[in-house]
């Protein structure tokens, strides 16, 4: 690693900057500490140096300008480099120690992630991406031509998930690609993401599937926390941000209660209206101000405006056993108990009008004995922008994609 | 509007008898029946004349001084407040936080009409704010706040929450 003025002396050879080189050099000990390098210890008197390889004079954006926070940048004058310039060349961008952080960061989360469950006994399972009928509910399915008819991507492996728990797998999770033709440009969006999915079979009570997935959730917490700590101030100094906070055993709170709590700060909101992202953000707030977390759960959603294999609350018909995971105000996972009885099934997917021929071979899967059931998906990028406190789910995506961006 | 503020003016001076009142002009202008004198026009003018028909002259202020300010705000809500464009809310939440600083009250020491005056004319503002906004004009909340509950004041407007502690810190975006 060279400081700055070491550059200048290679490039008087002729060696442009970010091109790769071998060097035989001698390591000496140093008097005084050298601030500007990584190592500051040690320096490196170079006797032979080979260009491997010449990379072109001119650079899309200079990593100095890239690593510089937004602040800084109007202040003194200097450059930064905005998000779309990122994008367009991100093989430069990624170089960057902040890039570097992130997505070793991420691949923490994944390891962490298969680490915790597979301790628990899960199984990690593949899910079909291409699949003949839509899982969430019509709208937003990418289309593809599949040979003489259409298919479709996968909204989630939610169906996939569940025939494993009916094929005796009791606890599985799969890592993969999400695809969501959402016209939605806005910070937390993306048209393709990683799912980390979830889905176990339980033995009393669907809060067992909670305990599972909020105890995962605080293990990549800790892990990211405890092993992580060089990459998350690495990203703090371009992108300052408050620690994340979250509570053992992790909070959890009831639908009713957070539309209570909405009421008093003066939000008019209906008992089983859905929350929109102002009052989540908001909520996510009150929360933080009361119990001081930036990770929790809210559990039993009205069932209207559930997905139709959620499982009503036997207690009370108006709300589902269903429950969303908040971290920093936004959503990050939408789980429930799962109807594993065909009959119920059928009669939820014709009140949301859904045509049963189309789920014929998912509502058969619950006919040969299903167990009880319930689980949850996290979106990878999502995760770590929010742990990371930043603003843009395409810093965390390393290739992103959505409506308007299919390049790199 | 105006109207209901008025009527609102007398339930809080305690005016046994109401008044009658009617608007002229599209910028329906009060206008209120005066018995034995011409009728009296614009809000100002009427609210002062009720103040004094009620016999609670520190409302309108206890100095000279008190009772220029008293004056200055009342002129504030007629002109700056009442026609504004959706672009000056900014400023004036700006300027009327920077105002009350270091003030409990508009003028002096006690509630003046300028207080009163100034709570109907910014109830609509302060409803629509989220409420990070309304943590970033403090001192205006808080005046709006301690206003909306003083007894007898706020008849006709819906009250406004107002959170006891701050949700966002200075570092939020």
């Amino acid at each position: 690693m060279s400081g700055v003025e070491d550059l200048t002396i290679l490039c008087f050879l002729g060696i442009t900057k970010e091109s790769i080189v071998d060097v035989e050099a001698m390591v000496r000990k140093v008097e005084q500490k050298i601030e500007s390098c990584s190592q500051q210890d040690v320096e490196l008197h170079i006797e032979r140096i080979f260009v491997i390889s010449q990379a072109e004079p001119r650079l899309p954006l200079q990593l100095e300008d890239a690593v510089r926070p937004d602040g800084e940048g109007e202040e003194e004058g200097r450059a930064t480099v905005n998000q779309d310039t990122r994008l367009d060349n991100r093989v430069i961008d990624l170089r960057t120690t902040t890039s570097q952080a992130i997505f070793r960061l991420q691949s923490g989360v994944c390891q962490l992630f298969r680490d915790t469950l597979t301790k628990k006994g899960f199984v990690e399972i593949q899910t079909p991406k291409i699949i003949s009928a839509a899982s969430e509910g019509g709208a937003n399915v990418f289309t593809v031509s599949y040979f003489k008819s259409s298919a479709y991507l996968a909204q989630s492996p939610q169906l996939y998930k569940q025939m494993c728990i009916c094929a005796d797998f009791d606890k599985v999770f799969c890592v993969g690609p999400v695809f969501r033709a959402e016209d939605s440009n806005t910070h937390r969006h993306l048209t393709e993401f990683v799912g980390l999915d979830i889905e176990m079979a339980f033995n009393y009570h669907y809060h067992e599937v909670i305990d599972s997935i909020t105890d995962t959730m605080v293990q990549i917490f800790k892990g990211l926390r405890d092993n992580f700590q060089t990459e998350i101030q690495t990203v703090n100094k371009q992108f300052p941000s408050e620690p994340f906070k979250f509570l053992e055993p992790t909070l959890r709170l009831e639908y009713t209660e957070a539309v209570a709590m909405l009421h008093e700060a003066g939000v008019e909101m209906g008992d089983e209206d859905d929350l929109s992202t102002p009052n989540e953000k908001l909520l996510g707030r009150l929360v933080k101000e009361k119990y001081d977390t930036d990770f929790y759960v809210l559990d039993k959603y009205p069932l209207a405006v559930r997905p139709f294999y959620t499982m009503p609350d036997p207690s009370n018909p108006k709300y589902s056993n269903s429950y969303d995971m908040f971290m920093r105000g936004e959503e990050i996972l939408s789980g429930a108990q799962r109807v594993h009885d065909a009959q119920l099934l059928s009669e939820r997917a014709q009140h949301h009008q859904i045509d049963l021929e189309k789920i014929k071979s998912y509502i058969d899967s619950f006919r040969f004995g299903a167990p009880p059931h319930g689980g949850g998906g996290i979106g990878l990028e999502r995760v770590c922008m929010l742990y990371l406190g930043l603003h843009n789910v395409r810093q965390t995506s390393m290739f992103p994609r959505d409506p308007k961006r299919l390049t790199p | 509007m105006a109207l209901r503020e008025l009527a609102s003016l007398e339930k809080y001076l305690g005016l046994k008898k109401p008044n009658k009142f009617s608007t002229q002009g599209d910028k329906k202008v009060p206008v209120m029946q005066n018995n034995n004198a011409p009728p009296l026009v614009g809000l100002v003018t009427i609210a002062c004349h009720l103040v004094k028909e009620a016999k609670r002259p520190e409302l309108l202020g206890d100095s000279a001084e008190g009772r220029a300010v008293v004056q200055q705000w009342l002129e504030y809500r007629v002109t700056k407040l009442d026609s504004h464009a959706k672009e000056d809310i900014k400023s004036i939440l700006k300027d009327l936080n920077l105002y009350l600083q270091d003030k409990v009250y508009l003028a002096g020491n006690q509630l003046t009409l300028s207080d009163v005056l100034m709570y109907y004319g910014m109830h609509s503002i302060i409803l629509d704010l989220t409420v990070q906004e309304k943590e970033q004009c403090v001192n205006v909340t808080r005046w709006f706040d301690h206003i909306q509950h003083q007894p007898g004041v706020r008849h006709h407007l819906p009250p406004v929450v107002v959170l006891r502690n701050r949700l966002y810190t200075s570092r939020h975006h």
